[in-house]
């Protein structure tokens, strides 16, 4: 890193006296006025949507406006009859559906569970520093309501919220029995950690492959249960009986390519978020998949989105090595001591702060010429992690942290010996479809659970609340399906034949079709009678595709 | 940029220099050719086989953490799921044998080892299996993202990754379950929740504001 000789000799001469020093703390009206200033959420770039639920009502960023008001990606002329029959159909294949279909097991019912990708392969997957439970002395259920409420700016839906911190402890429960091997001390407790945040120690994890480690669990746990998998099986349209009631879906199988319909007594949506759609040309820490699917779905059959405008931006994700820009650098590594670091080898910013905060400090740090620019034009901060080994002792970092280590091994980056430049990459989709304590969405029949629901986080994330999330409410929305499961009824296209109706669509053309199921970049398409179309398309996308590459820079518009 | 270029499943691809092979494909508008979940190394979607210029096999590994190189042919190997065997409590080498009884087939050859993409010592680990080791084992197996290609290349059809499942979640389902820890009487918990939830909005924020410091409401 030769290149940022000068800015890493500043790093390392203040790192002595930065060891003992106490972080810049920043004021209540201090922090408003930077995330005004600064987060992508607060600088209006969004827009209303035109049709559906949150007509005039919302702000949207624009990528995910434009999905929710284009046209279905079924044949105008597509009539369904069903070819699968099952109880409850879940939608993702994440920690949230996983959940859902466990939640069932040894019910009698009968449950799909369709992913578009394989079981498992989920943002879920990717989480790293871990889930919050109040385990520790001194706290409680209310003391965790406390933090995510003021973390989340008051948003909150206050009764998901309250639900949540008071199923932290069996949330664990569950998981341990499942076989989750969450770190413990010697004594055989649970070693709980600091979060962004986090008024005392709250979170729990595995080293920094906390998501796996419990995603690997459920996955395997849910191939041994009754659940029907249905991999490569992407969702393109929900089915309802022409009553308001929701029946089923249309999937899109990927493998025979080839459209099937499911009919079912309730649909629990648990499709994620969206955050390879890119809002502001940020990178992302997200997976392949998350592209907003279940939003697109459930608009379309009456469900209102909340909080829409409200995404995380995580503080910490890579700048450099260019093949890792955008991808997670735990927050917990902070929390473990590393500090985040300007050019000129001074701290701004209290590293646990909220994460909206920190990362629209990072964000007005770069803005005034404070950040360390790469040779391909990117610009971060820097992670001081060598830190972490000189408070805590040799080989720490690497015992706590060995994902983080292994990733940047193969580029010869030793986090333990060589800073890390970071800039804030997008994370999590805090809004999303409306839902009540039990996972009821407004409309009869439909489910839904973890990121792709709104509420429950408010504005703003705390770290370890979302592993929570998918856990309680995964379960929750799969018991109250369960107990309040609707007859079955017939299985029409009514409702999207109105959607269709009212944006004016009355032809098979239509520029943008959602759910898109795949980000753009890609150029993932699926194709059957419109193919004649897509691929005129495609030809137009593919021209702009080569001219930019992947993932794209954060700072030009 | 300096570019390069790569053949994925026979087909030639421009690169930039430092991105990695998953991030090629989608640029050239050919992301099928290589199942893709995560793109962040932790979901074994996107296994691969790699030869080097000279035609050599450098081995496998996985498409979106593999960067890219001149010359380079990539291929696709994707890796169908194995059965799973279900965990038991208090599990020990016999109980793992006969979960799965190809335990006892390992060679030696070391092919598991330099196959995973995650640095596992997975044939130690498997020696480990069989002589009892199994908290040794589950810490080995910290890290599997469960692509399978251990199990792919072993000429005996061993399943380091599902067996490391199999230990890791038969020692977690062991575990003694931390008991719960007395809360206050409920009394006073429905009062701390009144504090938290009742109010005007500005109330609320306020009151939460100062619980979070000490985790009791202040008079």
């Amino acid at each position: 890193m030769d290149w940022a000789k000068h800015s890493l000799e500043k790093l390392e001469a203040s790192r002595e006296a930065r060891l003992c020093s106490k972080p810049p703390q920043l004021g209540e009206g201090d922090a408003k006025k930077i995330l005004n200033q600064y987060h992508p959420d607060y600088l209006g770039m969004h827009r209303n949507i035109c049709i559906g639920p949150n007509k005039n009502d919302g702000n949207f960023p624009h990528e995910l406006a434009d999905l929710l008001e284009a046209d279905s990606q079924l044949p105008i002329d597509f009539e369904p009859s069903e070819d699968i029959e099952t109880d409850v159909l879940i939608i993702g294949g994440g920690g949230a559906g996983a959940s859902a279909a466990l939640a069932l097991e040894e019910t009698g019912l009968r449950v799909h569970l369709a992913t578009k990708l394989r079981l498992g392969d989920s943002n879920t997957v990717m989480a790293e520093g871990g889930i919050q439970a109040s385990l520790g002395i001194n706290d409680s259920p209310r003391r965790h309501f406390s933090d995510a409420y003021v973390g989340g700016h008051g948003q909150n839906n206050r009764d998901l919220l309250r639900i949540l911190c008071e199923s932290g402890s069996s949330a664990i429960s569950w998981l341990s029995q499942l076989g989750c091997m969450l770190d413990r001390n010697k004594d055989g407790t649970f070693q709980l950690r600091p979060g962004g945040g986090t008024s005392l120690s709250r979170v729990l994890a595995c080293r920094d492959y906390t998501g796996l480690e419990i995603m690997r669990v459920l996955k395997d746990a849910v191939l041994l249960s009754g659940t029907t998998v249905l991999q490569n099986y992407a969702a393109i349209e929900l089915l309802d009986d022409g009553e308001g009631q929701v029946t089923g879906a249309v999937l899109w199988d990927r493998n025979k390519e080839k459209l099937v319909t499911v009919s079912a007594r309730a649909v629990i949506i648990a499709t994620g978020g969206s955050g390879q759609l890119r809002f502001n040309s940020f990178p992302t820490s997200n997976h392949l998949g998350a592209v907003g699917d279940g939003l697109v779905l459930a608009y379309r059959q009456g469900c209102r989105l909340i909080n829409s405008d409200s995404y995380q931006y995580h503080p910490s994700g890579s700048v450099y090595p260019e093949a890792l820009v955008g991808q997670l650098v735990t927050e917990s590594i902070r929390s473990m001591g590393a500090q985040v670091v300007n050019s000129e080898g001074r701290r701004f910013v209290d590293e646990m702060t909220f994460r909206d905060v920190l990362a629209a400090s990072i964000i007005k740090e770069v803005k005034e010429k404070r950040g360390v620019q790469t040779l391909t034009n990117r610009i971060g901060v820097w992670l001081d992690t060598p830190i972490i080994d000189l408070q805590n002792g040799q080989g720490f970092l690497q015992r706590k942290f060995p994902g983080i280590v292994h990733r940047f091994a193969r580029y010869s980056i030793d986090p333990a010996k060589q800073a890390i430049l970071i800039y804030p990459t997008l994370h999590y989709q805090n809004g999303g479809i409306e839902i009540d304590k039990d996972g009821c969405t407004k409309v009869k029949g439909l489910w839904a659970a973890g990121e792709v629901t709104g509420g429950l986080h408010g504005t703003n994330r705390l770290m370890g609340n979302s592993l929570l999330d998918i856990i309680v409410f995964g379960r929750r929305a799969a018991i109250s399906a369960q107990n309040s499961l609707p007859e079955r009824r017939r299985v029409t296209l009514t409702r999207l034949k109105e959607f269709r109706a009212s944006l004016g669509i009355n032809s098979a053309r239509q520029q943008l079709l959602s759910p898109q199921l795949f980000p753009t970049q890609t150029g993932m398409k699926i194709s059957f009678e419109r193919k004649v179309i897509m691929e005129s398309q495609d030809e137009n996308s593919r021209s702009t595709n080569q001219l930019s590459f992947e993932p794209p820079d954060p700072f030009t518009k | 940029m300096k570019t390069v270029t790569i053949k994925v499943a026979g087909e030639s691809i421009q690169a930039r220099v430092g991105e990695t092979v998953i991030h090629a494909l989608w640029n050239a508008g050919k992301a099928e050719l290589i199942k893709t979940g995560c793109a962040g190394g932790v979901c074994g979607a996107c296994t691969i086989t790699v030869r080097s210029p000279e035609g050599k096999m450098k081995g496998t590994d996985l498409a979106c953490m593999c960067p890219v190189e001149e010359g380079m042919e990539v291929f696709p190997c994707p890796v169908d799921s194995a059965l799973t065997v279900a965990p038991e409590i208090n599990p020990n080498e016999e109980k793992l044998r006969k979960a799965y009884p190809k335990l006892d087939r390992c060679t030696k050859c070391g092919s598991c080892t330099s196959a995973c993409p995650m640095s596992i010592p997975v044939m130690d680990s498997v020696l480990r299996m069989r002589a009892g080791q199994l908290d040794e084992v589950a810490d080995d197996f910290t890290n599997c993202i469960h692509c399978g290609l251990c199990r792919f290349v072993c000429e005996d059809g061993v399943e380091p990754h599902m067996m490391g499942m199999w230990v890791r979640r038969s020692i977690g389902s062991s575990a003694e379950i931390e008991e719960k820890k007395k809360d206050k009487d409920s009394r006073e918990i429905e009062l701390e929740w009144q504090y938290l939830l009742e109010g005007s909005s500005t109330d609320r924020m306020n009151n939460a504001l100062q619980f979070r410091k000490s985790g009791k409401i202040q008079p």
